[in-house]
């Protein structure tokens, strides 16, 4: 797909106007000059007549009209040409093919999810503009803690203040503890460096015994550094540790913190809305597609009502949430009534799939498609991932 | 110091220290981000198309009109230069027709100003699309979704929202608020059942309408004819039938005999047939060909823009397990709004299976393959040898509390 042929069709476009605005701006100064000079004319002469004929036949012979119809059909070409560019550089013409319209969404359930990510992402003002034209009487349940949250992010960002940042940090100290986030040391090891610039290596080294001896089995590393970078106080841009003097460190503790926040909240680190618009980004090209083909083949399809989708969406590891198995034999998806179950050789079979193979029970063992061994189906055990 | 890499099929997300925390995984190789780009952009088709065909409609509106002016001139002139008038007329005529090229110079200009801005507005979307890279696509996509919601809000008729969202996200020349309120004007004038204005913009835009055989002009004219007979006018109403139904006769005559029948019947007629006709839903049927009338000729979809990408994100993500309890706070269908939404859709399709450890979130491959507790629980073999080094052997299931020794164990094949 080349953008470049789409910037020429539309300059192509953009050109053929210019022509025909210059034309047609020159056929209107003719038109002017003519018309004044006859007005010239018949103020000297006598005679009208003669003026006012010679002044049509000039019309006649420069023909305007014709002059600008020329100039406006060759924009009109241009102007046709282009959605057909559109369209030769493959772009969907029409991306609602594939969506399903038996399904109704609620519009309340979408005016909250669209609040709630308003006020994630700290546009507060938007949010509650929106709100109030949805005419939605309940406020968003998520909207106080996310003001909070973006104060201690402002405190930090903006005036560098680790205030706010670190009281909510300690008070959350034991469930940032269990998601194994890093973001007390990250924290801890900021204001390290501020005490340590400030105020006396000694204080510095008080508050590393403090507060960062709790986080010398998973952090011995970055402590170490801090440690170290004592020795150049008063000089550590020149010192083999300048990288901790990096901007960027107190992006990333932003960073950790907001995710640490809302998943503190319940939410995901990421907000699930851009996830599904980005799930939904690389979904919507397979199935177009997929539509497509079942268009040109003139197979009927009934999409309005199928259980799965008929066509596979790859996703991207980032999208991988939760396991997926699919048999092997029937290429069914299991699920709570069709669960995987492992059989004594270590491979794993959907239940409906071991029922087909052992024909209900009437065998009472049979041969693993993959290894030969037998298997007994009572030695079947239901796995849970 | 230890290098603890993390090889989730991620090339650049070594760590540098041995620090425990769960991070996102990192972008894939470039060249399959690159492909997703471009697939991406392909979507965006209706950015392009609808400044496209505004811009296309002032030309051509603005040359009509110039047309007509100029046609109008020369033949002012022609009708002087032929008839016999008198010196002073032939004067007057020739000055007032001066000061309307001027008129029409000044016009000319301002056309072309306005056609110059929506020039630009379609430049700036053809150069968003190519300020795409893979550098740049968190902050390319969060655009995206901005604009993906305030095409929502459009539709929605939220402006003031809409307009707070452009401004302070800074894609105005992204988003099309204008084109959308010209839409509502006219929603609103058929919402309060007046036709004017849907008649004045089925007039604006005769040759397009015509050449996609549309019949909303026709429908309009149909409906203000049944007021008529509702309001007991029947003179009027067959008037205007004369005048205006009847050019549509030779296409759509069924349906024109249909509603002439009205004329038999009062607007309380219990007929079912009829009794439909004089409903007042009629109003929102007009209004919903508008609506498609109009998408159409911009180009743009008849659903959001959110709805389309949400249907389709909603049903990738849905798998057969997606409404149980346990999962990762990470999956959008864990949260509870999510959920509803995803209901009645149908879940995705999977050709193989892909195995998440409930422990550390990462994939069981073959370089991490999965193991099975005693009751049935599975486990990536990483994770569970981390448990084992730091609990002497011993394996705890987190799920169900099962407790169990390292060597108890049984590795599973999973293709």
């Amino acid at each position: 797909m080349e953008l470049k042929s789409i910037k020429d069709a539309f300059d192509r476009v953009a050109n053929k106007q210019k022509l025909s605005y210059t034309k047609t701006q020159e056929i209107i100064q003719m038109l002017s000059q003519e018309l004044d000079k006859a007005l010239i004319l018949l103020q000297e002469q006598f005679d009208h007549r003669p003026i006012l004929a010679s002044l049509k036949k000039t019309l006649q012979e420069n023909s305007p009209l014709t002059q600008i119809e020329v100039r406006e059909k060759e924009l009109n070409m241009a102007l046709t040409k282009y959605p057909k560019v559109l369209e030769k550089q493959q772009l969907n013409s029409d991306i609602s093919k594939a969506y399903r319209h038996n399904v109704e969404f609620d519009t309340h359930v979408v005016n909250q999810i669209i609040a709630n990510f308003f006020y994630r992402q700290g546009m507060f003002d938007v949010g509650d503009c929106f709100l109030a034209e949805t005419g939605d009487e309940s406020e968003c349940s998520t909207r106080r803690s996310f003001v909070e949250m973006h104060q201690i992010v402002e405190a930090m960002e903006m005036r560098r203040e680790l205030g706010p940042a670190l009281n909510w940090a300690t008070s959350n100290s034991e469930k940032l503890r269990q998601a194994r986030s890093d973001l007390e040391m990250k924290l801890h090891s900021l204001r390290f460096l501020e005490i340590a610039r400030d105020q006396t290596s000694q204080e510095a080294i008080n508050y590393a015994r403090k507060h960062m001896a709790g986080f010398a089995d998973s952090s011995l590393y970055e402590i170490q550094k801090l440690i170290c970078s004592l020795l150049w106080s008063r000089n550590l841009e020149h010192s083999p540790y300048s990288d901790l003097l990096a901007p960027s460190r107190w992006n990333d503790a932003v960073r950790e913190l907001t995710r640490q926040y809302c998943n503190l909240l319940g939410e995901s680190s990421e907000s699930a809305l851009s996830t599904t618009v980005a799930a939904g980004t690389q979904a919507l090209p397979v199935l177009l597609k997929y539509m497509n083909v079942m268009v040109a083949a003139s197979k009927k399809l009934d999409w309005q009502s199928v259980e799965q989708l008929p066509v596979a969406v790859e996703l991207s590891e980032e999208f991988q949430f939760r396991s997926v198995f699919v048999c092997p034999v029937s290429k069914e998806q299991a699920s709570d009534e069709n669960p995987p179950m492992m059989m004594s050789c270590g491979h794993v079979l959907c239940k409906q799939t071991i029922n087909k193979m052992s024909k209900n029970g009437a065998r009472s063992s049979f041969k693993c498609p993959y290894c030969p061994t037998d298997v007994d189906i009572s030695k079947c055990r239901q796995l849970h991932f | 110091m230890e290098i603890d890499p993390v090889t989730n099929g991620n090339t650049d997300a070594v760590m540098t220290e041995p620090t425990p925390a769960i991070s996102p995984s990192r972008p894939l190789v470039p060249s399959s981000r690159l492909s997703q780009l471009t697939e991406s952009i392909k979507l965006e088709h209706q950015l392009l198309r609808v400044p496209f065909e505004h811009y296309k409609k002032t030309i051509r509106a603005n040359h009509r009109s110039l047309e007509r002016e100029v046609s109008s001139v020369v033949s002012s002139v022609g009708d002087l230069a032929d008839n016999d008038w008198s010196k002073d007329v032939a004067v007057s005529r020739l000055t007032s027709l001066v000061s309307r090229l001027q008129g029409l110079k000044r016009k000319l200009e301002e056309g072309s100003n306005v056609e110059n801005l929506q020039a630009q507005r379609c430049r700036a979307r053809i150069d968003h699309l190519d300020s795409a890279d893979v550098e740049n696509i968190t902050e390319w996509n969060n655009t995206k979704l901005k604009r993906i919601l305030v095409d929502y809000m459009l539709r929605m008729s939220y402006f003031e929202t809409a307009s707070k969202l452009s401004e302070s996200s800074n894609i105005l020349d992204l988003v099309d608020i204008d084109i959308f309120r010209e839409a509502k004007k006219v929603i609103d004038a058929l919402k309060r059942r007046e036709v004017a204005s849907a008649l004045a913009w089925c007039a604006d835009n005769k040759t397009r309408l015509k050449k996609s055989k549309s019949k909303l002009e026709f429908q309009l004219r149909l409906q203000e004819f049944i007021e008529l007979v509702r309001a007991d006018s029947y003179k009027q109403a067959i008037l205007y039938a004369r005048k205006h139904l009847t050019p549509w006769g030779a296409t759509h005559m069924n349906e024109l005999q249909h509603v002439l029948a009205t004329l038999a019947f009062k607007s309380t007629t219990e007929c079912a047939k009829y009794k439909a006709l004089f409903e007042l839903q009629q109003w929102d049927v007009l209004v919903h060909q508008f609506k498609q009338e109009f998408c159409k000729l911009y180009g743009m979809t008849m659903e959001p823009l959110l709805n389309i990408y949400l249907q389709a994100g909603l049903t990738a993500l849905k798998t057969p397990y997606s409404f149980e309890e346990g999962c990762t706070k990470e999956d959008p269908l864990s949260q509870e709004s999510f959920r509803k939404l995803a209901l009645p859709l149908p879940y995705s399709k999977q050709e193989h299976s892909k195995l998440v450890c409930y422990i550390s979130k990462e994939l069981m491959d073959t370089e991490n393959p999965p193991q099975v507790l005693p009751n049935g629980y599975v486990y990536s073999t990483k994770a569970l040898k981390e448990m084992a080094d730091r609990n002497k052997g011993e394996i705890k299931c987190p799920r169900t509390g099962f407790v169990c020794n390292h060597t108890d164990l049984i590795k599973a094949y999973i293709s």
